[in-house]
């Protein structure tokens, strides 16, 4: 048998390089072995790579007749070769029709399978059965393209057994690759000994419905039951098998078991196993629940709850084995199940999310879905009630942050109300009110605590702080909100997260600079918003959607794993509303900080975004009335810029504003009031050093008049600005004026002091050409060549200050 | 010549420039204006530049000796946008032709062009000034400041390029090397040349005649004292320019570095090459061919150099400008100072 196998890899290697007098010449050589172990091969049956070369090779040399072209190419011998051979593959392969033609049909099927994971589970189903070597074959050359080791792994594990014949090695190696793969594998390895080629369409048999499960008058007991179970499982995961028909047998065999009363350790079990296939329904990982599947399985999860809260005697547990498992209702003795409650609901969340992913956010559809967002919740709800008494800390841990994850995000109007004092209108709505549940803070605040303390897994912790610092947020406090983000030092090594951790970063980072902003800390709000915005990915830092980018960047692998991450609609947060949000935060510092270094040669920007905007609001050649969000922020800075701050304000709230943005806050009113108020506050701030020279003094009545600010507030900001040294000027208190001291360098000055800069620059260039050359660095020459080049500049500066002071 | 009388005569109009007093071995040493070409130049400018645009125009005359007379110009026509197969040799032929035919001068001896606050060397001026020199030799090239005009002091300078950079341009060599042995730097581009605006007698006894009638109050831009603005327009030329010679020198030591350390490689190269030839030998094998090793390492193209020293020419002329206005400025506030005090 080796020997055929050496020769068929020969043949192979041929057919790569055309070479078909070899191919030829090995074929026949490959017959004449195939008569000699005749023996064997009638013992055994037909080897299946025997068959698989034959129809390999047939297809192969079809293809090459058909192409004339080559033919014509190739040399005399091989041609010759080839239609030889070409007769005689047709005459051998007669012989074996039947076989060559089931291999088709499986490599046709093996080919329309996609995932790669897919294909896994499916070999090792196939493993289990006879023809495994069959399907193994084909297998490994599909799984080879496949990523991932675990292609790897079976493809290694294959070619060792072409190698070894003896079978009872085989059968320790599965078993040690059983591990890996579920346990039905496992059951049906020893069960099943007889595989035909048919095995491809027809699954277990297991078309028997309703009564007829069971034998007519056979004793119905729990042995039975979990018998008929263990055989319908088997089923699960073939290739071929009706899985729908699968789901329905379960329940079938549920309801038997309930009329039989068997007791509900059997029902649980049955339970576990129905929800387990309802999530196999679907062969593909990207794709989705239908929604009667969802809502089965949603009910499947409450049935289940349900029997679990009513009978306290139930214990469940991933580590019961198999054997351990008491199914069978024995007085005083409780019912252990294997299975996890907590991976089913977990699971069941990724689902929804997923249905979400997949729902068009703006159709009917997604809001219909999304009611289910508070049975999911509830369901999560009567998980953690029941694992708060019967789960390991661990596990408590994880049903909190499921439920964590399902609370961060919403704002509570609620809370808010109460928070606002805002009574309710009698007295019987404000009690329903108070008994509907504590407030989303206290339980946001009681299970991250008792994460903070209890949870050992990092990731855990890391996205319970997150989403605790996003709630505070959200609610506008700010305080708690920032000392949290501080303290738990996540800006340093959150690069280290995996990418969906990152993504709630970045969520929580946006929120906490919204949520600056309604405070009306604007620096504190531009420097969290600074790295989302500053990328002009916000989209896709957010999950949030796909940016176009071209397909060197991604491939269709890593698109499918990025659509995997995005953020379901309804958890989104506004984008024009963060980028508004920075805008005007940005013209807030920015504009007066131009205004202050007008002069300044080498002023560095605050922030590139905003400038972009207003580099492309001066391009327009047509300025019209601003339309969008972007233009009304350009606009209103350069209102801003002259110091007029009532048209700035009329551009930062009006109608088109409040609709797009600022109405999308809980507290709108607050929010604009703080505004107008910062508004006012930087319009003076830019008036002041926009104007300051052309003013001897200006009286703080004027100023307050003029942005109808309180006198004291006039008196503080002109303050602040000359103890900073911005403002060039001392307050007479009698008269209440600024008096400006005048000081600051006039154009002509300030413009010799950029020359003596950018001379000073070019001095530096100079040297460094003439330390090259002279191999020299920082020498003697150099101090000399320098007083040479510094004269001339030096000769300016006197002239013009004396100039100028003239000038007056 | 019948337009003109040879006699000498006082100038009427201040001379506009300082002698250099370097002794030029060029064929013009001194240049000898009509008045009717300085103000056709000044009426030029005033009809249809303005602002940072220039005019130019041809100059007409003739040598004589070592002095060259121009005694009439006319302006090249603005070009327009929608006239683009204008053909401005054929327009100076035409022109020129129809000038012989009234008797007119019709000599081409250089071409006229007015300045933005003194920024006129630049490589138009370069390769126009060289084509001209080249095929005429005693073409000048005029330079017409019209704002230091309007401040009190016709300003009009005449330039030729230097035969050292004649020659460099000939040989189109701008690499640094070649400037180097030419002994070219910014002060040796161009030399300026003398000029006396000369008139007929009949003009000047019109213009006597007509200063006894004008009144002092005309000539009060001279005493003008506001400098800020004037100085911020040259400082602002000043720094563009300096900015572009930084950008220019950190160019050329990029290049210097970069040609150091090929050869650094050229030379590793070489000796590997060496060491591995003597092993061979030593074994007995042929030693390796040598391979053309200019040709593995092409040298980096050295930046042209000729742009640096124009913008090091124009840096100086800025400079001499902005010397020039402040020292002036500064005489007029001390007088203005001196006289307030008087007043007071």
């Amino acid at each position: 048998r080796s020997e055929l196998t050496n020769l068929i890899k020969t043949i192979r290697n041929a057919m790569k390089i055309r070479d078909m007098s070899k191919c030829l010449e090995e074929f026949e050589q490959l017959c004449r072995a195939f008569l000699k172990s005749k023996t064997i091969v009638d013992k055994e049956g037909m080897p299946p790579f025997y068959i698989r070369l034959l129809s390999d090779l047939e297809d192969y040399l079809n293809q090459l007749w058909e192409d004339k072209e080559g033919k014509k190419k190739m040399n005399k011998n091989n041609a010759k070769a080839l239609s030889t051979l070409r007769q005689k593959i047709r005459k051998y392969n007669r012989d074996y029709e039947t076989e060559i033609a089931s291999y088709k049909e499986v490599r046709l099927f093996a080919m329309t399978t996609q995932d790669g994971r897919f294909l896994v589970i499916c070999c090792c189903c196939f493993l289990a059965n006879n023809t495994y070597q069959v399907f193994g074959n084909i297998f490994v050359t599909f799984l080879s393209q496949s990523p991932g080791d675990c292609g790897n792994r079976m493809h290694e594990s294959f070619n060792g057994r072409h190698t070894s014949e003896k079978k009872k090695e085989d059968r320790k190696k599965r078993h040690k690759r059983k591990e890996r793969v579920e346990e039905e594998a496992e059951e049906e390895a020893q069960e099943e000994d007889e595989g035909e080629w048919e095995k491809v369409k027809g699954g277990v048999p297991l078309v028997k419905v309703g009564n007829q499960m069971f034998a007519k008058g056979t004793e119905i007991n729990t042995t039975v039951v979990v018998k008929k179970l263990n055989e319908i499982l088997q089923a699960r995961g073939k290739k071929g098998t009706d899985r729908a028909a699968q789901i329905e047998l379960l329940h079938a065999l549920a309801n038997i078991s309930n009329e039989n009363i068997l007791g509900e350790g059997i029902l649980v079990k049955i339970k576990f196993n129905i929800i387990a296939s309802l999530y196999d329904y679907n062969p593909n990982l990207a794709a989705f629940m239908k929604a009667d599947m969802w809502k089965k399985c949603l009910d499947c999860i409450d049935e289940l709850l349900d029997i679990l809260f009513n009978n306290n005697n139930i214990f469940i547990g991933e580590n019961i084995t198999e054997d351990s498992e008491n199914l069978a209702i024995i007085d005083s003795q409780p019912f252990r199940v294997r299975g996890c409650i907590l991976t089913l609901v977990e699971r069941m969340d990724e689902e929804f999310t997923k249905i979400m992913q997949n729902t068009d956010p703006h159709s009917q559809e997604y809001v219909d879905n999304l009611k289910d967002e508070g049975r999911v919740c509830g369901i999560i709800d009567r998980l953690l009630g029941y694992l708060e008494t019967k789960g390991s800390t661990e596990e408590v841990c994880r049903v909190y942050l499921r439920r964590i994850m399902h609370t961060y995000y919403k704002f509570d109007y609620k809370a808010h109300r109460r928070a606002l004092g805002l009574q309710g209108e009698t007295k019987s709505e404000q009690d329903a009110e108070e008994s509907e549940g504590e407030d989303s803070a206290f339980i946001m605040d009681r299970l991250c605590k008792f994460i903070y303390a209890k949870d050992r897994t990092d990731r855990i912790r890391t996205c319970a702080i997150l989403c605790h610092i996003y709630h505070h947020a959200l609610h506008s406090r700010w305080y708690q909100a920032r000392d949290l983000m501080l303290m738990s030092h996540l800006q340093d090594n959150i690069q280290h997260a995996d990418p969906p951790v990152q993504i709630l970063y970045n969520r929580t980072m946006v929120q906490l600079g919204i949520c600056a902003f309604r405070q009306g800390m604007i620096k504190d709000a531009h420097n969290a918003l600074l790295d989302i915005q500053s990328s002009g990915r916000a989209k896709e830092l957010l999950g949030q959607g796909l940016l176009m980018r071209n397909m060197q960047e991604r491939n269709a692998e890593q698109e499918k794993i990025e659509k995997r991450r995005q953020v379901p609609f309804h958890m989104h947060i506004n984008l024009e509303l963060l980028e508004c949000v920075y805008l005007v935060s940005a013209m807030l510092l920015e504009i007066p900080y131009m205004a202050a270094h007008e002069f300044d040669a080498r002023r560095r920007m605050i922030s590139k975004q905003f400038h972009h905007q207003l580099r492309v609001g001066e391009r327009q050649p047509l300025l019209g009335p601003p339309e969008s969000m972007r233009e009304h922020v350009v606009a209103a800075s350069k209102s801003m810029k002259m110091g007029d701050w009532r048209t700035c304000h009329s551009f930062i709230i009006n109608e088109k504003m409040n609709s797009k943005v600022w109405d999308l806050f809980p507290e709108t009113q607050c929010v604009r009031e703080m505004l107008v108020r910062k508004i006012q506050e930087e319009s003076l701030r830019t008036y002041l050093f926009t104007y300051s020279s052309v003013y001897d003094s200006i009286s703080m009545e004027t100023l307050k008049e003029m942005f109808e600010l309180e006198l004291p507030m006039v008196h503080s900001i002109i303050s602040k600005m000359i103890i900073n040294e911005e403002l060039m000027a001392s307050l007479d208190q009698p008269t209440q004026t600024v008096v400006m001291h005048r000081t600051e360098p006039t154009s002509l000055q300030n413009m010799a002091l950029q020359l003596a800069e950018k001379l000073g620059g070019l001095v530096e260039n100079n040297e460094r050409v003439f330390d090259l050359k002279q191999g020299v660095y920082g020498g003697y020459f150099n101090r000399a060549f320098r007083l040479d080049q510094m004269a001339p500049q030096k000769y300016f500066d006197v002239n013009l200050t004396i100039s100028s002071s003239h000038d007056r | 010549m019948a337009t003109r009388k040879e006699t000498p005569s006082t100038p009427t109009a201040p001379m506009a420039s300082t002698s250099p007093g370097a002794t030029l071995d060029s064929p013009v040493k001194q240049i000898q204006i009509e008045g009717l070409v300085v103000l056709k130049m000044i009426k030029h400018y005033q009809e249809e530049g303005q602002g940072s645009e220039v005019v130019q125009g041809v100059l007409l005359g003739l040598v004589v000796e070592d002095r060259l007379e121009i005694t009439n110009c006319f302006p090249f026509p603005q070009h327009t946008e929608d006239d683009a197969d204008f053909d401005e040799v054929q327009y100076q032929m035409e022109m020129m032709r129809s000038l012989r035919h009234v008797n007119i001068d019709h000599l081409h001896v250089g071409w006229y062009q007015s300045t933005y606050y003194g920024s006129f060397v630049s490589r138009a001026l370069l390769d126009s000034q060289f084509s001209y020199q080249h095929a005429i030799e005693e073409s000048v090239v005029l330079i017409y400041d019209p704002i230091k005009t309007a401040q009190g002091s016709l300003s009009l300078k005449a330039y030729r390029l230097t035969p050292k950079l004649m020659e460099i341009c000939k040989e189109k060599d701008f690499s640094a090397e070649g400037l180097k042995k030419a002994l070219i730097g910014f002060e040796h581009m161009f030399e300026e040349v003398p000029i006396v605006i000369e008139n007929s007698h009949l003009i000047n006894v019109l213009m006597w005649e007509l200063e006894e009638k004008c009144t002092v109050a005309d000539k009060h831009e001279l005493l003008n004292l506001s400098s800020s603005n004037h100085l911020e327009k040259s400082l602002q030329l000043l720094m563009d320019r300096v900015d572009d010679m930084s950008q220019d020198i950190v160019k050329y030591n990029t290049y210097s570095r970069n040609l150091s350390k090929q050869q650094q490689q050229k030379h590793q190269y070489i000796q590997r090459r060496q060491q591995e030839n003597a092993q061979r030998q030593t074994r007995g094998e042929t030693p390796l061919p040598e391979e053309d090793v200019s040709k593995m390492f092409k040298p980096p193209q050295p930046p042209p150099r000729m742009d640096t020293l124009l913008i090091a020419g124009q840096i100086n002329n800025y400079c001499q400008n902005v010397k020039e206005f402040t020292s002036q400025n500064l005489g007029k506030l001390f007088m203005a100072e001196a006289l307030q005090g008087h007043n007071s």
